[in-house]
């Protein structure tokens, strides 16, 4: 059973393609916990809705790709522009004037537009284990650049990879998942994150790497140098999928805070919530809103 | 002593009458903290300044009638204007353009004005027991009121409220008020504190301003609210019998602003509940400035190292050593535990001598031992009220305390006698973090013979707080260690009515028996050691002492002074005298016979004790229970109203045989020289001394991590 319920649900369409939202509690600011990847949808965000929906009006949806949303099935849909408009027209629906945006992974994309390209929008933003390609090490590149190559039997990093996705998607999940949550005792979390990917299917996670893919390290760098709204970065020191180093990088560029997650890995948020909870507490407290 | 010295003490001065203000701390954002004057000063603040400061700029005012400032005869000087106008005066000539304001009881409407008028100079707006007349005042004040010029026949109680009686003798009345005003159980200092800042003005001023200070209205004083922007939080008690809690109730309703109710609190909660108090205000101010997210690093719960933070008393070097010894044992035993040291000067020295880790927020401690010695003269520290006079430096301390153990996630804090974290956590308990030791050697406040029924009354009270503390809040102390055994433990009461001291203290403690410093040598031993110091065994040596503080000097003038006939009594005598660091050796008068030296600083004194044929020393538990331990005969004198030095630890060294006490004051040199040729040398057969106390106490603190 969930620990709250919506307040209301809904949708919106762009170009014929439709994302579900949902809305929770009423207080102010709203806090816009964007999607991330379209390997998960918004229910990764279960462990922060209810605590924030007390004092705060939270809002998610589920990205393309994933969810209660549409699958589009060509990569150009997934582009980081049309994950910032749906946000756009999500807030606009819900006639939400302005938000604290929290974001995880690669929705630090996203966010960084909405940031940059629509200021007024944007009260302060959260990132959790960003993507930010402009501090990306290269190991972390190289595995995007081979992700169309044909690869027999992958171990490790090279199961990151277009055929092998639609040749075996379940095991390309469960090795993701595994290096998300590098802390002991992460079962649940993992199970969760697991069922969450199944939900979508292999063909539809291709098209959505065009999104990581079209960003270049530059134009990041950029965006996020133009950033003008307080900003928070929280990072896991044990992060394996996004290096610590890239969420410095960002903090260090927006002019924001970092927080260490000492021990922490990927998704903080699901592994310990309790902390990354308050976290975002004393931001929303502290951008006052 | 004050916890924090002003950087800046200033006076503006309009038409001739002179505000004094002071300005504390280093911060950005400024506080202006106006106390309810003339029958308070800005020292009212005293318990806000030291922390809020090390987050602010603090400027605290005194207002026209009391403290630094001028105390105009005639009532027109007194008048809102006036007053408003020194204020902006005063945060010009500190450089704020904005600030927030604390403003306590009828200082309260002057904040509310200044807020109103000059909305461009203050950012928010904490008004504590505000005398706003939005409600009515209890009955007790109609009389008073009333017949306010009348003259009155043999006033008391509220009626004292009255300017013929001011006039006769004005002190009843800040006696009777301030006791109205402190229902509060335990309040004694709070109130010597209040009263004596009363009698700093005299009654003409006091009239001049109660008849210059003008009686608005309930209807303009809502008008006046209303006009207020900026965030205000209003701080009541309930059982304020000055202001009813309704008018703060009223104000943060009409001002849109928080209200926060202290439950059973009185009139005056920044002395009583100054920790509570001075988290609100830092909360308030953090909201208005929106405290900005800095960079940090959390860790997670099961990656965490184990960490204690060790705090040991400042006052004298003794728990420095014993601390030390205890914290080798611990590790021994809990390899894994990383042990931070939370300590000032003098302790920092031995700590660093022993490679430990001192934590960096111990730079921001007001100093416990320099209080002690600023207490201190000839041979005489009255410690039970040096320790209530250093009330202020001891909240500073916790304050600190409590940002160091909210930040730091530690597992363990061992007190050894810290007096801060007991206390205010006892009185919030909601504050602790991590499990708490409590160590200490003696147990009980007792009073000096010459202190009569109120030094008693004082004693009885501290202890009776103390009691309850520990009966309504057991878990604060998850281990109670006595450093000594029962039998140490003077016999009598606590005073009054109260428990026994022993029963008492045996029901609520561990005992880990004595901890010595240092392992005291063996007798085959003592000649190889005397002959490093280069002690002949032909000589008799005599080494005086008086440890780390300044109080000393008169002891070392008077021994020296008995040096010329104990040489003639004991010819093989030899005399080392130990000035410490704190007193200039070469500022003591010797009286040029060979066989006398002074020393300075002298490194691990304990080894010159543990060999010496007597030792003349102060009656301090550390260096005494060394020389019992190494069994050496020795003279000590207690300095004049110590009451530990001259119960506790006389009673513990009666028990052990060890030592002859001698008053300092009607000892001359004449007793002195006898009493040191009749125990030179000899040879002393009383109790031993425990050598495992170290290791007893670690274990029983061991068992928590």
């Amino acid at each position: 059973m969930r620990a709250v319920v919506a307040d209301a649900e809904g949708s919106v369409t762009r170009d014929g393609i439709t994302v579900h939202y949902e809305r929770y509690g009423s207080g102010t600011p709203v806090i816009l916990l964007l999607p991330t990847w379209s390997l998960l949808h918004s229910r990764h965000w279960k462990l922060q809705v209810p605590y924030l929906a007390r004092h705060y009006t939270v809002l998610s949806f589920d990205g393309r790709g994933n969810g209660r949303s549409d699958r589009p099935g060509h990569p150009a849909a997934y582009d980081t522009a049309e994950f910032a408009a749906d946000a756009l027209a999500v807030m606009d629906a819900t006639e939400t004037a302005h938000a604290v945006l929290v974001s995880v992974s690669r929705g630090t994309l996203w966010a960084l537009r909405l940031c940059a390209e629509h200021p007024e929008r944007v009260l302060g933003a959260i990132f959790i284990g960003p993507v930010f390609p402009f501090a990306m090490p290269p190991d972390e590149r190289e595995v995007l650049r081979r992700f169309e190559d044909v690869v027999e039997a992958p171990v490790g990093w090279d199961k990151y990879n277009a055929h092998h996705w639609k040749a075996d998607y379940r095991d390309f999940v469960e090795f993701f998942m595994g290096r998300m949550f590098t802390e002991p005792h992460s079962t649940k979390q993992h199970e969760d994150a697991v069922g969450w990917a199944l939900e979508t299917d292999p063909a539809t996670l291709v098209a959505t790497n065009h999104g990581l893919r079209g960003t270049t390290p530059e134009a990041s760098g950029r965006l996020a140098e133009t950033v003008g709204c307080p900003t928070l970065v929280v990072h896991g020191s044990h992060d394996v999928i996004r290096s610590h180093s890239q969420g410095a990088a960002l903090a260090e560029r927006t002019g924001g805070a970092l927080v260490t997650l000492a021990g922490s890995g990927h998704c903080p948020h699901l592994r310990d919530p309790v902390r990354v909870n308050l976290l975002i507490r004393q931001f929303v407290q502290a951008v006052g809103g | 002593m004050r916890a924090r010295p002003p950087q800046r003490v200033d006076f503006v001065e309009r038409d001739g009458v002179k505000v004094g203000f002071e300005v504390f701390g280093p911060g950005a954002s400024g506080l202006l903290l106006i106390p309810s004057t003339p029958i308070s000063h800005a020292r009212s603040w005293k318990g806000l300044v030291p922390f809020l400061s090390r987050h602010h700029l603090v400027v605290t005012v005194d207002g026209r009638g009391n403290g630094l400032s001028d105390r105009p005869a005639e009532s027109a000087a007194y008048g809102p204007d006036e007053v408003v106008a020194d204020h902006v005066a005063v945060l010009d000539a500190a450089g704020l353009t904005r600030a927030v304001v604390v403003a306590h009881c009828h200082a309260v409407p002057w904040a509310l004005r200044l807020a109103a008028d000059h909305p461009d100079r203050v950012s928010g707006l904490v008004a504590i027991a505000p005398a706003v007349e939005l409600a009515p005042r209890e009955e007790h004040w109609a009389e008073p009121t009333r017949r306010w010029a009348d003259e009155v026949e043999d006033p008391t109680g509220w009626a004292l409220c009255n300017r013929h009686a001011w006039r006769q003798d004005y002190p009843p009345w800040p006696r009777f008020f301030f006791d109205q005003l402190l229902p509060e159980p335990h309040s004694t200092k709070q109130y010597e504190d209040a009263v004596s800042w009363a009698l700093e003005t005299d009654p003409e001023t006091m009239i001049a301003e109660r008849e210059g200070r003008g009686a608005p209205n309930e209807r303009d004083t809502e008008a006046l609210c209303r006009s207020v922007r900026c965030p205000t939080l209003v701080i009541h008690g309930t059982e304020d019998r000055c202001q009813p809690a309704a008018r703060g109730r009223r104000l943060a309703e009409l001002t849109g602003g928080d209200l926060v109710v202290l439950q059973g609190a009185g009139h005056l909660p920044q002395g009583r509940e100054p920790v509570k108090v001075n988290r609100l205000i830092k909360e308030f101010v953090d909201r208005i400035e929106g405290e900005p997210m800095r960079e940090a690093v959390w860790t997670r719960g099961l990656d965490r190292p184990k960490r204690a933070l060790y705090l040991s008393s400042p006052i004298g070097l003794g728990h420095a050593r014993r601390d030390v010894s205890v914290v080798k044992e611990l590790k021994r035993l809990r390899p894994d535990l990383a042990v931070d040291w939370l300590a000032q000067h003098p302790v920092t020295s031995v700590l660093a001598a022993e490679g430990e880790r001192i934590h960096p927020a111990s730079a921001w401690l007001a100093n416990e031992s320099a209080h002690m010695a600023s207490e201190s003269c000839e041979h005489d520290l009255h410690c039970f009220q040096a320790l209530r006079r250093m009330d202020e430096i001891l909240l500073a301390n916790f304050m600190v305390f409590q940002e160091v153990v909210e930040e730091g996630l530690y597992d363990l804090i061992i007190g050894d006698e810290a007096w801060d974290v007991d206390h205010f956590w006892h009185e919030n308990p909601e504050l602790k973090r991590g499990d708490h030791v409590w160590m200490t050697d003696f147990v009980g406040y007792l009073p000096m013979p010459d202190g009569g029924e109120h030094e008693a009354f004082l004693t009885t009270d501290y202890n009776a707080e103390m009691i309850e503390h520990i009966a309504r809040y057991p878990r604060i102390r998850d281990a109670a260690i006595f450093v000594g055994n029962p039998d140490d433990i003077v016999p009598g009461t606590f005073g009054g009515d109260l428990p026994g001291i022993r029963s008492w203290t045996e029901e609520h403690f561990s005992f880990s028996g004595y901890i010595t410093g240092f392992t005291p040598p063996d007798p085959d031993e003592i000649p190889a050691i005397r002959a490093e110091l280069g002690y002949h065994e032909d000589e008799q040596i005599c080494i005086v002492a008086v440890g780390g503080s300044g109080v000393g000097r008169a002891l070392l003038e008077k021994v020296i002074a008995a040096y010329p006939l104990a040489k003639r009594l004991t010819p093989e005598l030899r005399m080392v005298v130990v000035a410490g660091p704190r007193i200039d050796p070469g500022s003591l008068a010797l009286p040029g016979e060979p066989g006398l030296e002074v020393l300075g600083y002298v490194d691990r004194l304990y080894r010159h004790l543990s060999v010496c044929d007597l030792a003349v020393v102060q009656g301090g538990l550390t260096t005494t229970m060394e020389l019992a331990a190494a069994k050496r005969p020795f003279l000590y004198f207690p300095l004049r109203h110590h009451f530990e030095q001259n119960f506790h630890v006389r009673h513990r060294l009666d028990r052990y045989g060890a030592g002859r006490c001698m008053d300092y004051t009607t000892s001359d040199p004449d007793l002195i020289a006898a009493a040191v040729a009749e125990h030179i040398g000899s040879v002393v057969a009383h109790r031993d001394v425990e050598t495992d106390g170290a290791a007893r106490a670690a274990r029983l603190i061991a068992e928590l991590v």
